[in-house]
């Protein structure tokens, strides 16, 4: 049977009509409500993964997501900032952001801990929490995500002696795939707690999280460039040494730029101007211009670098930790045993250097510290973590194809928001208690409602 | 007085004539109560944050050269992603329409008080 746009614009009305005297169900509204939503294709920062949803929400509370979960047509994905450069949220099914449940609910300054709702996106958080007198013990060079995102993936700053920001959590709320909820903590519910976590959304929604924070603090943050050679050598005495430290290298220039954090009362500095974006712009040029002679681009950029004088800067931790990107790339990022790092890094670039594979984005090296979390990538293990990035308009997958068996050779556990090529069987040879999460997943979700077909192949 | 008919005429040319060549002040642009409420989840983060790079909400300066842009390559800016700001804007539950609407509230002078930003 064909209907004409008339007889369904009539249709409608009629329906809207019903709808508004009461005289319909509400799911009936709600139904008409979805059937009207069009189509809008979603991508991730990057643009390198991208999906066309059924449906796309941002529940405005409790009894709303639970409804959307129950009904909403699977794969359900929850979406933070889109962040996440690995295929964990496209989904034919239902797209939903926790937007509308955000906010600092309330804080204890006897314990320094807050409850947070999940959809609080870290740059937010850290301006509520100071407000309160509180700050985060780090935070990642991004801000952008939620806070039930960034946990659910284990993000991460750099610190020999801080872990990653699921570290932080002392207590979560999730709700599952059936609507109900359920708390846990290190007491109750132990083993979900455990699992829950780092769960890549694959357990439910985490809604609520109780955070342990530490009274508001001021770092100084100091950079300065030194030849790569000497930051290897140097780089477990700056991290033993250093509150934070971590450092970026120039691929085809010997050098490195090193920055420390320390905690300090000393008095803000001015705010400087943001470089990183134009710095990045101009090393894509000069790969441009002098990608075919890596010698002359050596000297030129030991040239423009030695010229680079330390500088130093005083603020609050949350404004001075995170960073505006406003160049997109796609990532790969390997947690590696610690001790490893320095070694994986020179290898990583001896492929760079003696292959002259195009790259121009800083190669960024950072410590964190080990974790009890069942899926975290520091399960374990004290861990040094290095992240090559391509500019998303450049196939990232040959410059990716050669490190990643570098990193997989030292064992290494990928970032579970950024790019890899591991397979189910793989992560349970890294992971000593995947089948324990494997086993939970199961329980909460029997039906893999929360799967998508990157999870499927992992979990399913 | 009184103010011929063919005199009225003459001014309203005038007034007509001198309006030529300027452009109109632009004017305030209100949302529905659902936008208001979708600008608030979403475009504020950001456009309401100078340490951003985010044209913020209101500086027509900073706006007019990306209006000048026309809607439509605005548009697909918001849907693709532009620099930092991620695909949809972040406004996951957005229409075309709620985009457009958003953009020109933005683009536009305040409101004179909150009240006004919603109709």
């Amino acid at each position: 049977m064909k209907f004409s746009r008339r007889h369904f614009m009539l249709q409608a009305a009629g329906i809207s009509a019903l709808a508004a005297t009461g005289t319909l169900p509400g799911t009936v509204t709600r139904a008409f409500a979805e059937a009207k939503q069009e189509a809008l294709p979603w991508h991730n920062w990057s643009g390198g993964q991208s999906c066309t949803p059924e449906r796309r929400a941002a529940p405005a509370g409790t009894e709303e997501l639970a409804s959307l979960l129950k009904t909403g047509p699977a794969p359900l994905r929850a979406v933070g900032a889109g962040h996440s450069f690995s295929p964990i949220v496209p989904t034919s099914g239902t797209i939903f952001s926790l937007d509308r449940m955000s906010g600092v609910i309330g804080s204890d300054p006897t314990t320094n801990e807050a409850a947070v709702m999940g959809g609080t996106r870290l740059g937010a958080l850290g301006a509520s929490l100071a407000e309160r007198g509180l700050a985060l013990n780090n935070m990642p060079d991004i801000n952008k995500q939620t806070i039930a995102g960034a946990i659910s993936t284990s993000t991460h700053g750099s610190g020999a002696n801080i872990g990653s920001l699921s570290t932080f959590v002392s207590g979560l709320r999730l709700m599952m795939a059936d609507g109900e909820t359920i708390d846990c903590d290190a007491d109750n519910n132990a083993d979900l707690f455990q699992a829950a976590r780092v769960s890549i959304g694959a357990l439910g929604v985490i809604t609520q999280v109780k955070l342990k924070a530490r009274p508001l603090y001021k770092l100084k943050r100091r950079t300065w460039v030194m030849p790569i050679d000497d930051m290897l050598e140097e780089a477990p005495k700056f991290w033993r040494e250093n509150h934070i430290f971590e450092f970026y290298y120039i691929p085809f220039s010997g050098m490195a730029l090193g920055i420390s954090n320390n905690i300090t009362d000393e008095p803000e500095t001015p705010v400087p101007p943001q470089t990183d974006d134009d710095s990045l712009e101009e090393l894509k040029m000069l790969e441009e211009w002098l990608g075919w002679a890596p010698s002359a681009r050596r000297w030129i950029l030991q040239k423009i670098m030695g010229d680079i004088e330390p500088e130093e800067r005083v603020d609050y931790s949350h404004k001075t930790l995170s960073t505006e990107r406003g160049v997109r790339f796609n990532e790969m990022e390997y947690h590696l045993p610690r001790e490893k790092g320095p070694e994986t890094l020179r290898k990583i670039i001896r492929k760079i250097e003696d292959n002259n594979l195009e790259v121009f984005f800083p190669i960024e090296f950072r410590t964190v510290a080990a974790d009890d979390i069942w899926l975290s990538p520091f399960h374990e293990r004290e861990s040094a973590s290095i992240a090559v990035h391509r500019y998303y308009k450049e196939d990232y997958k040959p410059y990716f194809a050669a490190i990643e068996p570098i990193h997989r050779a030292v064992g290494g556990r990928p970032h579970w928001g950024k790019l890899n090529t591991l397979t189910g069987a793989d992560f349970a040879r890294l992971y000593p208690r995947w089948e324990d999460f494997k086993r939970i997943r199961n329980e909460l979700d029997p039906k893999g409602r929360l799967l998508n077909d990157y999870l499927k192949g992992l979990f399913a | 007085m009184k103010i011929s008919a063919q005199a009225t005429i003459l001014l309203g040319a005038f007034l007509l004539l001198a309006g030529c060549g300027e452009d109109k002040a632009p004017e305030p642009v209100n949302l529905t109560q659902r936008q208001a409420s979708l600008y608030q989840a979403s475009c504020h983060t950001c456009h309401t944050v100078p340490e951003t790079g985010a044209p913020q909400s209101h500086d027509l300066a900073a706006w007019k050269p990306r209006v000048a842009q026309g809607e439509d390559t605005l548009l697909d800016h918001i849907l693709n992603g532009f620099n930092g700001m991620p695909p949809l804007g972040q406004c996951i539950e957005c229409s075309r329409g709620d985009f457009i609407a958003l953009t020109r509230f933005m683009a536009a002078p305040a409101p004179k008080d909150t009240e006004e930003t919603t109709r």
